[in-house]
């Protein structure tokens, strides 16, 4: 199909600070060019590019995200390829109706109810009262909130408005659909609701734009990626190549936090983003991760230690998915340890998980259960499709399982064969 | 730009309903609203221009009658300005997100004025057959007029609302301007009371001719519009329209950026 967003040299230059007059903003074209020819130091002080000679292209009917830690010009992105800004130089070219979902907030009033709103914000998108009108029950009814369209929507709760937002995009009937983050919001049961819509939106011939920090969506959600980095592409092609060097980078950058603390917990250090805590007396040197098998399928992991008076330790390793949730391990039984520095090895045959993207964990925990170094690697592995269906939703677990045809007994299902 | 807002009137019509329907919610007279502001002023301008300053009415008219004449035009003028220079600015939200045309926000605060100005106006008709001698046919000027008054009124408030989004000095200026320019204008006085020397200036503001031709078309015997008092007025609309269209069309794309 072709493209149907088009990106050309995209620079958007934003000015820093709160300033006073603005002189340089207010000057309308054509003076304002002139001036930045005539005064080009001070017309470009202050000022930073949050995109720089960003291109990208985007066929029709596909799903392509947007990756980038904070303030690498994701929403700016989208905000342009919206146009509710124009870029400073380049061109975005953008064929059919499209509309960004930026935040949960869509633009609503916060006086007028939920219904005043939905109005109006289909007749920003150009829809009329009478076309607004037929769609009106489907968008309360999608959002759930049937009860409060009447109500205005400054006392709504910030999931109900980001409801009610999302269903009012529903109801548009856009080509392209730019999605920056919307998902955060509300409770799992909605955010379902809105990914089955997505999926069978994009069924439908739907272009999407998806703009989030959640790996796993993103990895089950798009099949090409855009990575972003302080306004330039860093890299972009098949979903299935730049994710994982997107999130080894992601974790070198958040990693090497070391923290020694007695008294620290659990909870308080992962809670200020810690990616290493423990009591100490036997410490992690070093520890390499090497996938012995193309598909990431079988690991072996060497662990350097050293032991200050500790006699033994169980050694874990263990593995934590996109979202932060941990996944597995597997654990020693009690080792003794060298005084000083030692070695150890772990193989792991067979990887029960199912393709994506898992972080290490190592950690050497007291055989009474006290976790004396544990640390979150700065690493990804990544497990591939090889010889897995992709089937999402089932979690990340992959059960051993024996499977054989049923045609030898026709009354299963009720089935004759 | 008049081209997309042509496209999207629907948009310009729901931001006049949004505007109507959040503007007495939560007040306690609500619609009374309407009409208290115009009768305050006349009440004012008849004790302090008419008692205390002494100022007379032509021959064969009335005081109440000539000032309402002009208040009506007025307070249009003054209502549109005050509600739509902040228009902008306050539509935040909706304008980093939605890419509308812009232009909708300032010129739906001139639709919701429309409102209050037929309603001021009503109030005239029904004072100039209980005071007045009712209306002369030349009332039938008035659409003109007030299609020229739109047009001014478009062109200043276009031009100030994008200015208040660089500069919030504009909103701050607002007040004290038009309590000024409602001073300069013979609003709450003839024109005939402005002494000779003076009228060339007084002609420099298009509201003056503006407002001096609503009187001499709305009140009896009626005649029509002067025309060396209208010509500067029309020159003076038409320009200011053109510039505040360019000035705004021509920095619209910023809005969301500077906000």
């Amino acid at each position: 199909m072709d493209s149907v967003v088009v990106a050309e040299k995209i620079t958007k230059t934003y000015r820093v600070g709160v300033g006073r007059a603005r002189v340089r903003e207010m000057t309308p074209p054509p003076f304002d060019s002139a001036l930045s020819k005539v005064f080009p130091k001070w017309w470009w002080k202050g000022t930073f590019n949050a995109l720089e000679d960003v291109s990208m292209e985007i066929a029709g009917g596909s799903c392509v995200g947007i990756v980038g830690h904070n303030g690498a010009g994701k929403t700016t992105l989208l905000k342009v390829l919206a146009e509710v800004t124009a870029p400073t130089s380049g061109k975005a070219i953008v064929r059919g109706r499209v509309a960004a979902l930026v935040d949960a907030l869509v633009g609503f009033h916060p006086e007028l109810t939920g219904r005043e709103n939905a109005f109006l914000l289909g007749s920003m998108h150009g829809f009329g009262r009478k076309e607004m009108a037929s769609r009106i029950d489907d968008i309360f009814e999608f959002a759930e909130i049937e009860e409060m369209a009447d109500t205005p929507v400054k006392r709504y709760s910030s999931g109900m408005s980001a409801r009610l937002g999302f269903s009012i995009v529903t109801a548009l009937e856009l080509e392209i659909l730019l999605v920056d983050e919307i998902l955060a919001v509300g409770d799992a049961n909605f955010q379902r609701k809105c990914i089955e819509w997505l999926e069978g939106y994009r069924k439908s011939g739907g272009t999407l734009l998806f703009v989030s920090h959640n790996l796993g969506l993103v990895r089950s959600m798009t099949e090409r990626l855009v990575w972003l980095d302080h306004g330039r592409v860093v890299e972009e092609g098949p979903t299935d190549k730049v994710l994982p060097i997107y999130a080894q980078a992601m974790e070198r950058r958040d990693g090497g936090h070391r923290v020694y603390n007695r008294k620290a917990t659990k909870k308080a250090m992962e809670s200020r983003g810690m990616h290493r805590w423990g009591s100490g007396g036997a410490r992690v040197e070093e520890a390499h991760v090497n996938q012995t098998r193309p598909d990431g399928s079988a690991l072996e992991v060497t662990i350097d230690y050293e032991s200050d008076d500790v006699a033994n330790g169980v050694f874990c390793v263990g593995f934590i998915d996109e979202s932060g949730r941990e996944i597995g391990a597997a654990i020693s039984q009690p080792i003794p340890l060298d005084v000083g520095k030692g070695a150890i090895r772990c193989a792991i045959d067979n990887m029960p998980f199912r393709p994506g993207i898992y972080f290490p964990v190592v950690a050497i925990v007291s055989p009474e259960g006290e976790v004396r170094d544990r640390w979150r690697l700065d690493r990804a592995i990544v497990i591939e499709r090889n010889g897995h269906q992709s089937v999402d939703g089932f979690g990340a677990i992959e059960l051993p399982s024996a499977w054989s045809s049923s045609e030898s007994t026709p009354r299963v299902m009720g089935r004759t064969s | 730009m008049y081209r997309k807002l042509w496209r999207h009137r629907d948009l310009v019509l729901s931001l006049v309903r949004r505007q109507y329907q959040l503007r007495y919610r939560q007040s306690m007279v609500g619609f009374a609203w309407a009409i208290l502001p115009p009768l305050a002023t006349l009440g004012a301008a008849n004790i302090v221009f008419h008692q205390v300053a002494g100022v007379q009415a032509p021959e064969g008219t009335n005081y109440s009658i000539i000032t309402m004449a002009a208040l009506v035009p007025w307070s249009f003028f003054q209502n549109s300005l005050t509600s739509g220079v902040p228009s902008v600015v306050q539509a935040s939200s909706m304008l980093t997100r939605i890419p509308f045309p812009r232009a909708s926000l300032p010129l739906s605060m001139i639709g919701i004025s429309m409102l209050d100005l037929s309603i001021a106006a009503l109030l005239f008709v029904v004072l100039t057959y209980l005071i007045g001698d009712g209306l002369p046919l030349t009332a039938l000027w008035f659409p003109i007029l007030l299609g020229l008054e739109v047009l001014l009124v478009a062109g200043v408030t276009l031009l100030t609302s994008s200015l208040n989004l660089f500069a919030r000095d504009v909103k701050l200026a607002v007040p004290i301007a038009m309590q000024l320019w409602l001073f300069l204008t013979p609003v709450m006085y003839p024109l005939e009371s402005v002494s000779e020397s003076l009228r060339p200036y007084y002609l420099l503001n298009p509201m003056t001719g503006l407002v001096e031709s609503f009187r001499t078309v709305l009140i009896s015997p009626g005649a029509a519009p002067e025309l060396d008092l209208l010509l500067p007025t029309i020159i003076g609309a038409v320009s200011i329209f053109l510039l505040g269209s360019w000035y705004f069309a021509a920095t619209e794309n910023r809005f969301a950026d500077v906000i």
